[in-house]
């Protein structure tokens, strides 16, 4: 088990029900700092509503949710959005601001009251205009797209490239917490790993922990240091890559299969130039 | 339609954005762009709508006067009255319902399917603040503007029609109105147009957030809105026509 400073994220007996329908059942787990993390099951089982506790969007019924040794359920509003500050969250759809350039959309939350807030607070100045143009320009190196999209809106540029564009305004802030819920969903198999890869590197270049929720255990495979698997409001597997693969349980078996299959089908896709390029070191 | 969840939802919107009038910052090139949006664009649907509606009046009130009375000289006095305390302000806000509620509650709803109302939240951004507080105060003045233009236009057209069907002079019609028709009515109008346009925003930004689901979700939720914003109009004009009577 991880020490308490090692710990980011950790569920304690957490249980969360929609009306008669139990979602989450006395889960318990603990992410460590720095780690990629999966959190898979079908669809209905749980995932996302995982990924709004660690944010404070849902309430537990039941147990509690530790971000950096923080019990939200013992905070108020402020100390929430302070622990929000640190998660960013990459939504399924890119929810960029249709009325808003990209350099808008993604300098959003460095000109927001509460960043600012956080700022002063920590004795640090405001950032000029400079430096939130020079801070959005980073970012979207981060997830190789150019300043030359800057002065387009959303609907201006492609769906990948508005998924970019949506994990920079995420890294923008400096989270240390990445939320993905179900970052490929509706992208293409090349573009699917090109966002993978992407997740990977930052996570291993920014140092930060990332929690992945999806359904693609291709991608878990590929990217994961651990995976989380719920089915029917519990935690069916827990554990690394080589753990999981040893499983028998039918559920995972048809994930590792459907998984394996995929694998197959994208090694005879012909290679393309649509995949992104690395991150640059 | 309305429900409990619907009426604390609706508080809280209403109180959020009034506060933020005070706390908030005052976007004014977003309040500039709604203005444009729904005001300017609203126009040609309202000048169309109103001016027949002006045309309708006053060949209905002529031939039931005539039908009844015998004389059509009181035209002027009954449509002036008509037009300046209920058509020439009911028509416009039930018509920005229609065509400016519909549209912001599509507008939010899609926001939120799409996860953008989420992603303020996460940025520390107040949704109802940055996307409700904008279009209430374009709602107002568009309502209020759309109201005096709809007024200008439903009495201009009838008396269009006093003149070319009823052989009345323009002075003629003009100076029978002043009789009935004050300065008073011209503000109990545009406080009717300020209430009107202040809830309407309002209701169609809260079915905004509440909406769920896809595209279904949007559509479900719009017409709702509509159907209360509606509603919601009447009773405003029932409730402040009613205290407009007893204040005289």
């Amino acid at each position: 088990m991880s020490t308490a400073s090692e710990v980011a994220i950790r569920f304690d007996q957490v249980s969360k029900a929609f009306g008669p329908k139990q979602i989450l059942e006395q889960v318990s787990f603990e992410i460590a700092r720095g780690e990629i993390v999966f959190v898979l099951g079908k669809s209905g089982m749980g995932k996302s509503v995982t990924l709004k506790h660690i944010i404070g969007v849902m309430k537990p019924d039941a147990g509690r949710v530790f971000v950096e040794d923080k019990d939200l359920s013992a905070l108020d509003a402020r100390g929430l959005s302070g622990v929000r500050r640190r998660c960013g969250m990459v939504f399924q759809q890119p929810a960029l601001l249709d009325s808003l350039t990209v350099m808008e959309n993604v300098a959003f939350g460095l000109r927001s009251p509460e960043f600012r807030a956080a700022r002063a607070a920590d004795g640090r100045p405001e950032l000029s205009e400079r430096e939130i143009r020079d801070r959005v320009v980073e970012v979207l190196e981060l997830v190789k797209l150019d300043a030359s999209i800057l002065g387009l809106t959303p609907p201006q540029i492609s769906y990948g490239m508005q998924k970019r564009v949506s994990l920079a305004r995420t890294l923008a802030p400096g989270p240390s917490h990445l939320l993905f819920d179900e970052p490929t969903t509706g992208l293409d198999p090349i573009t699917t790993q090109a966002v993978n890869r992407l997740i990977r590197e930052l996570s291993r270049k920014l140092k930060v922990t990332s929690v992945v929720v999806s359904h693609d255990m291709a991608c878990a495979l590929q990217i994961a240091d651990r995976v989380l698997v719920l089915d029917q409001a519990k935690i069916l597997a827990w554990g690394t890559i080589p753990e999981i693969r040893q499983s028998r349980e039918p559920l995972i078996v048809d994930f590792l299969s459907e998984a394996l299959e995929s694998e197959a089908q994208l090694a005879r896709e012909p290679v393309g130039g649509t995949a992104g390029p690395e991150v640059r070191a | 339609m309305a429900t409990p969840s619907f009426a604390r939802e609706f508080w809280s919107v209403a109180t959020r954005t009034v506060g933020w009038a005070f706390h908030g910052k005052w976007r004014r090139e977003e309040i500039l762009q709604h203005l444009v949006h729904h005001g300017i664009g609203s126009i040609p649907i309202i000048g169309i709508s109103t001016a027949f509606a002006g045309l309708v009046v006053t060949q209905e009130i002529a031939f039931h006067m005539d039908h009844a009375l015998h004389t059509t000289t009181m035209i002027p006095g009954f449509t002036g009255q008509f037009i300046m305390r209920e058509l020439g302000i009911a028509v416009p806000a039930l018509l920005i319902v229609a065509k400016v509620g519909a549209s912001m509650t599509a507008e939010i709803g899609g926001m939120k399917i799409t996860e953008q109302v989420d992603a303020l939240k996460l940025l520390g951004i107040d949704p109802v603040g940055y996307l409700v507080f904008p279009r209430w105060i374009a709602g107002i003045i568009a309502t209020v503007s759309l109201t005096l233009i709809a007024l200008a236009v439903t009495l201009s057209c009838a008396i269009l029609m006093a003149v070319t069907k009823f052989n009345f002079s323009t002075l003629e019609y003009v100076n029978n109105l002043r009789h009935f028709v004050d300065l008073k009515d011209l503000a109990c109008a545009l406080v009717k147009a300020v209430a009107y346009g202040a809830v309407m925003p309002l209701i169609a930004c809260t079915y905004g957030f509440r909406c769920q689901g896809g595209a279904q979700g949007v559509g479900s939720a719009t017409t709702e809105s509509v159907v209360s914003a509606t509603i919601a109009v009447i009773v405003l004009d029932f409730v402040l026509t009613y205290l407009f009577t007893l204040v005289g």
